[in-house]
Parts: structure tokens; C-alpha cells; sequence
């Protein structure tokens, strides 16, 4: 993927599918969306953002609907510099890749929970 | 790897949902009352209208206190959109049946919240909540109490008269 041939930063991958890969960073405390050619940077609260922007999207009503405009949906998470132009088929890519990353993130904080706080 | 997610916030998806949830009921709660107030003014019942006024105030304190919780949490609060509130009753027996309606639906509302929280192992917030159930305890009186006042005092002659002068009275202790 582009992220790991352009930044020296360690990066730990969430989670990866086919279509992309979500990481992040310990050390600027983001992370780094790897979607559809283009690395982008999230800071914590703008990561949600997007997952909450690209879950809104209802993928049924966007199929059904004959308008040329419904073809693509953009995404423009507030304080965030970038912003994606999706298809249906991206827009559900999209959704699999962040709410993997979801669970991921929740996973790690169960087990930080569980073995590392808790028995300190 | 750091976990971000705690980082960011200490509340869980699940029940930051739930607390906006209730922050959009008390701003629903407070324009009700509002409204009730307003009914009650253009009818010439000046005491529950002011009655109503210090509700609405009361329910928007109680909005604003479950608001800065999540903020202080590390949460996102939402500013609620509000629709469809009842302006219009039918008597002014109607208007306090629905004041009680209200409070019991609040009630069950932050039970549900709490049993939420428990499940989620969220002692924080029960904690926080602990405050809002001993509130609906005052809340459901004073509802209940007005509402009796109809049947002990009558609505006939100069029975309204009456309640509406019995209502700044009500108090719990």
C-alpha cells in the first residue's frame, strides 16, 4: 500500500480488507486511512466523524434511487482537509474498513482493560 | 499500541448514544412545559402557568447538566432539534394528566439508562444518574399531587380558581 513506502512513522495496523487499511499512529495519536489510492490523516474525533458520515449513508435508498447524482455520495467530515467522492460500491468498502477498525479499536481496549490495567 | 479509544473518551458508543438520547427528551420535556405555560397564561391560570415556566426552566438545567457530562467525559454532545410539541389541550385538567405522562416517561427513561449503564459496567455514569432518579422522585410528586388536587378540591364553580392558587404550593420534603 502507498502509506508504508511514504512515511517513516511507526504504524500499527488495525485493520486491513481488500480494499484498504486503517492504521495508527502511537505517536501522533491518529490515524491513517488507506482507501482508494490516498493515505489520509484523522485525528481521533475526525476518524469517528467519518465513520458516523459514511454509516449515515444508506446504501439501499442510494441504489434504488434513478437520479444521476445518487450514483456518488460525498464524504466531507467537518475539520478534516480532505474529503471523498464514493460509489456504492466504495461507500460499502468504506463502511466494512471503518467498522472493522471499530472493532478492532474496542477489541484493544478490552485487552488493555484486562491484562494491562487491571493488574497493575 | 496506545489505547486511543479510551484516550478519547471514557463513554462507550452505546451510551453516549443513550445520554444524547436523553438530552434531546429533557429539551422535549422543557418546550412541553413551555407550551403547557403558555396554554395556561392564555386562559387566565397565572399560577400554573408560572408553575410551568419553572418546569421548562427546571427540565432545560437538567438538559444542560447530562450535556456538559458527555463534554466533560470526552464525549460528543449533540444540540437537539425539537418538533412536534403539543401546544394545544383540551382542559386544564388535560394539561397536568400530560405533566405526569411526561415525568413517568423521563423516569423510565433514565431507569433504562442506568440498566444500560450496569450492563456496560459504566459506574460513572450510574453515578451521575443516581442524581436524576432521586430528582424524578420531586418531579413525580409534584406531577401526582396537582393531579389530586382535581379530585379533592373539584373542577366545578370556582374549582379551577382554586387549583390553579393550590399549585405554587405543592412542595416535597
Amino acid at each position: 500500500m502507498i502509506l508504508k513506502e511514504k512515511r517513516n512513522t511507526i504504524l500499527e495496523e488495525v485493520f486491513r480488507t481488500e480494499a484498504g487499511c486503517v492504521y495508527q499512529s502511537d505517536v501522533e495519536n491518529c490515524f491513517y486511512v488507506d482507501f482508494g489510492g490516498r493515505a489520509i490523516k484523522f485525528s481521533i474525533l475526525c476518524f469517528f466523524r467519518l465513520k458516523t458520515l459514511v454509516d449515515k449513508v444508506n446504501l439501499p435508498d442510494m441504489a434504488a434511487c434513478p437520479e444521476r447524482s445518487s450514483d456518488i455520495e460525498i464524504i466531507s467530515p467537518c475539520a478534516c482537509e480532505h474529503c471523498y467522492v464514493l460509489t456504492l460500491a466504495e461507500i460499502a468498502a468504506l463502511k466494512e474498513l471503518l467498522a472493522g477498525a471499530k472493532v478492532m479499536l474496542e477489541l484493544n481496549s478490552i485487552l488493555k482493560e484486562r491484562l494491562c490495567r487491571l493488574v497493575k | 499500541m496506545k489505547d486511543l479509544l479510551r484516550l478519547k473518551t471514557s463513554l462507550t458508543e452505546e451510551i453516549e448514544a443513550v445520554l444524547n438520547d436523553q438530552i434531546r427528551k429533557e429539551a422535549h420535556s422543557s418546550a412541553l412545559y413551555l407550551a403547557m405555560a403558555s396554554w395556561c397564561d392564555r386562559n387566565g391560570f397565572d399560577n400554573s402557568a408560572d408553575h410551568f415556566y419553572k418546569q421548562s426552566d427546571e427540565e432545560r438545567q437538567h438538559m444542560l447538566k447530562i450535556f456538559k457530562y458527555v463534554l466533560d467525559l470526552g464525549g460528543t454532545a449533540v444540540s437537539p432539534t425539537i418538533l412536534d410539541v403539543k401546544f394545544e389541550f383540551n382542559s386544564f385538567r388535560e394539561v397536568f394528566e400530560e405533566a405526569l405522562e411526561q415525568e413517568v416517561l423521563i423516569t423510565q427513561s433514565i431507569n433504562n439508562i442506568v440498566d444500560k449503564c450496569h450492563k456496560a459496567k459504566d459506574y460513572m455514569t450510574v453515578e451521575f444518574m443516581n442524581w436524576f432518579l432521586n430528582e424524578q422522585k420531586e418531579e413525580e410528586y409534584v406531577a401526582r399531587r396537582a393531579l389530586e388536587l382535581f379530585d379533592v378540591i373539584g373542577e366545578e364553580g370556582t374549582g379551577r380558581w382554586e387549583i390553579d392558587h393550590q399549585i405554587p404550593k405543592i412542595k416535597y420534603e
